[in-house]
């Protein structure tokens, strides 16, 4: 079976169990029974799970006969994937305690590293300053032009 | 009427509202010209910015935006052979040829001027049309929203590119996030996890950023590292008359962009989809009406004329469902919808009568920025020019960070900043699987209106569904939607058995 099959066998299924979850967690609802209402807050998400449900096993019958695109030859790096999701992860973890001018100099200067391509040499000097004068004018512009509370760390300006 | 345009015209002639529609529009042109910038995303990064602005000049701003960015995508689809933005798509069939043969100019002279008569039509049709059907829809009630709602998530599904049944799922997810928070009418807190920042629900504005925004800073990090830096083409014009093109070249384009800008206008007012399908649809138009078909693609303006005319019109035909009803055209209008609550206002027919002179300042703000994007695409080319080498690797973790500023400016929460991330993720999933994201925003924003409306209407009715069949609107609608989704199965069936025919007799 073709790694493109597998995905929409894949997808059918992350449907399919979403529905459930979502089916699941609608009967866990408390809502107070009314005389004379058939229609409550649960009707609507139960209609929504059980149309999933049923998307999820026509995707998998889709699956079945699907046919696969011949592939474009694209090359997908995950490795740079991966390195921009952990390093933005990372950024709003430490946002709150390390403040955004710190961390987004922090930030900026790893992501242009991670994203240069491999044609061109990484330039650490010119890169911490693009990162500092964009920091500090984006920090100056939201706090004193729009009166934006963004978190300073330790350092308070 | 005319008093109140005349109150919008003063308004966008202030000095705070002039200089944000010039500043938009520019942005905007930049937004549309970058491959990989989209107008969708430059009208969400800015929507932070107009917190602090009045609801006037934060919408007009809004406006340029919207009209620059879909206009600025020529430039690239022009001059690298690369549409800035999906609404440029069938710009680049003819323009590069064109680019190629040394007639560039003559490509960006007929692009820039259509792109402004198209823009121009279209705003004459949203102020001729939405005053008329926001009167029409004053007298709409529950049944006839929760008509309108079941229709336009049905159509976007069903219009959705590619599956539908990946649209149709894109759609229910959408639906399925909006009734995290606080349900209508009882008031029951549902999905919450106890958490009370989700009792209000998602912010419209962080699904949108998340989605549009940060799922594609993801998506660039993909290849960005192999890429090549794109050849931009040289452009003299110093040595153009004019607009580079001739007067009997204009006249001979006149019918080809008339016809195109009412394929623009109607498919704008078409919830879900807009500029990125109008200038498909009308360069397939053009060529099979014109005297020359087999010339399409090697480099004839009919083609440019036809794509750039069509994507600008649905400006106005988009905002004609936002401005009436408070059903977003397509994604861009879905972003100014978030725009408009941030500022408290709710679209609908009441906004004619109760905000009447902002509604005419949007219209004056249309006309401002479409006269300013001439202008500066013209004249401000070469600078445009310079900005496509902006590489990407720095110009997409600075969007980033802006986005994290839009997020937290919202409510000064790190937690709408985690969202955001939630809905990137979700959005990143969405293109590696191949599912379309604007049914996912379409159903987010319908959801609530379609389930409000059901549950009101059903109130009116003592429970009684029929009252949704029997009211001549919304059983007009109801029957549009299920005979579109019954029109879209059998074409699928179609398609599918005519493919395993010709696979058949293949292997015969």
């Amino acid at each position: 079976m073709g790694d493109a099959k597998k995905r929409e066998y894949l997808l059918g299924m992350v449907i399919l169990v979403a529905g459930i979850i979502y089916m699941v967690l609608t009967s866990q609802l408390k809502v107070p029974e009314r005389p004379g209402v058939h229609v409550d807050a649960t009707f609507v998400p139960y209609v929504l799970s059980s149309i999933m449900c049923i998307l999820g096993v026509l995707q998998l019958r889709a699956a079945k006969n699907f046919v696969p695109k011949p592939a474009s030859g694209d090359d997908v790096d995950y490795g740079t994937v991966g390195k921009t999701i952990g390093l933005i992860l990372g950024y709003v973890a430490l946002l709150d305690f390390a403040g955004f001018p710190l961390m987004t100099v922090l930030y900026l200067v790893a992501q242009f590293t991670v994203l240069t391509p491999h044609d061109k040499k990484v330039n650490y000097a010119l890169y911490s300053v693009i990162a500092i004068i964009a920091s500090a004018f984006i920090y100056l512009t939201f706090r004193y032009m729009f009166d934006m509370m963004l978190p300073v760390g330790p350092f308070d300006f | 009427m005319l008093s109140l345009f005349q109150q919008g015209i003063e308004a966008v002639f202030t000095f705070e509202i002039f200089g944000l529609v010039f500043f938009g529009t520019v942005v905007g042109i930049v937004f549309g010209a970058v491959p990989g910038l989209t107008s969708t995303m430059a009208v969400a990064l800015f929507l932070p910015v107009t917190y602090s602005l009045g609801a006037g000049a934060g919408i007009s701003l809004l406006v340029a935006l919207f009209v620059g960015g879909t206009s600025g995508a020529l430039i690239s689809a022009i001059l690298l052979k690369i549409p800035g933005t999906p609404s440029s798509v069938a710009t680049t069939f003819d323009g590069g040829p064109l680019m190629e043969k040394g007639e560039g100019a003559k490509a960006l002279g007929v692009g820039i001027v259509f792109s402004f008569l198209g823009t121009v039509l279209s705003i004459i049709a949203l102020v001729f049309i939405a005053p008329t059907l926001a009167k029409i829809a004053l007298s709409f009630g529950p049944h006839e929203y929760f008509g309108i709602a079941i229709f336009s998530l049905t159509l976007i599904i069903t219009l959705a590119s590619g599956s539908m049944l990946k649209g149709l799922f894109s759609g229910v997810v959408g639906f399925a996030f909006s009734t995290v928070g606080i349900a209508p009418i009882d008031a029951i807190t549902r999905f919450t996890f106890g958490q009370t920042q989700l009792n209000g629900g998602f912010e419209i504005l962080t699904v949108l950023i998340g989605l549009f925004a940060i799922s594609e800073v993801i998506k660039v990090a993909e290849n960005v590292k192999h890429e090549k830096a794109a050849t931009i083409g040289r452009v003299n014009m110093k040595s153009i008359k004019g607009f580079g093109f001739s007067m009997q070249e204009f006249v001979g384009q006149l019918w080809n962009g008339f016809r195109s800008a009412l394929i623009g206008i109607g498919i704008g007012i078409l919830p879900g989809i807009g500029a990125g399908t109008s200038n498909i649809v009308s360069y397939i138009v053009a060529k099979k009406r014109s005297k020359y078909p087999e010339k399409f693609g090697t480099g004839v303006i009919d083609g440019v004329v036809a794509s750039e005319t069509a994507n600008n019109a649905c400006i106005g035909g988009a905002l004609i469902p936002l401005l009436t009803l408070g059903i977003p055209g397509d994604a861009v209008t879905a972003v100014m919808l978030g725009g408009f609550m941030i500022h408290g206002i709710q679209p609908g027919p009441l906004l004619f009568t109760t905000q009447g002179v902002l509604v005419y300042t949007i219209f004056a703000a249309l006309i401002l920025s479409t006269i300013m994007m001439l202008i500066c695409e013209f004249y401000g080319l070469r600078i445009f020019v310079k900005l496509l080498a902006v590489p990407k690797h720095i110009l997409l973790p600075i969007i980033l960070v802006l986005c994290v500023v839009g997020a937290f400016g919202l409510g000064n929460r790190i937690f709408d900043i985690w969202t955001i991330l939630l809905f990137g993720m979700v959005g990143y999933g969405f293109v590696k699987a191949g599912i379309p994201q604007p049914p996912f925003i379409i159903g987010f924003i319908l959801g609530p209106m379609a389930e409000t409306n059901l549950r009101r209407g059903l109130q009116l009715s003592d429970g009684d569904f029929m009252g949704f069949l029997t009211s001549p609107i919304s059983g007009a609608f109801l029957m549009l939607s299920a005979a579109s989704v019954f029109w879209h199965i059998y074409q699928a069936q179609r398609a599918r058995s005519v493919k395993r025919r010709a696979v058949v007799e293949l292997e015969a």
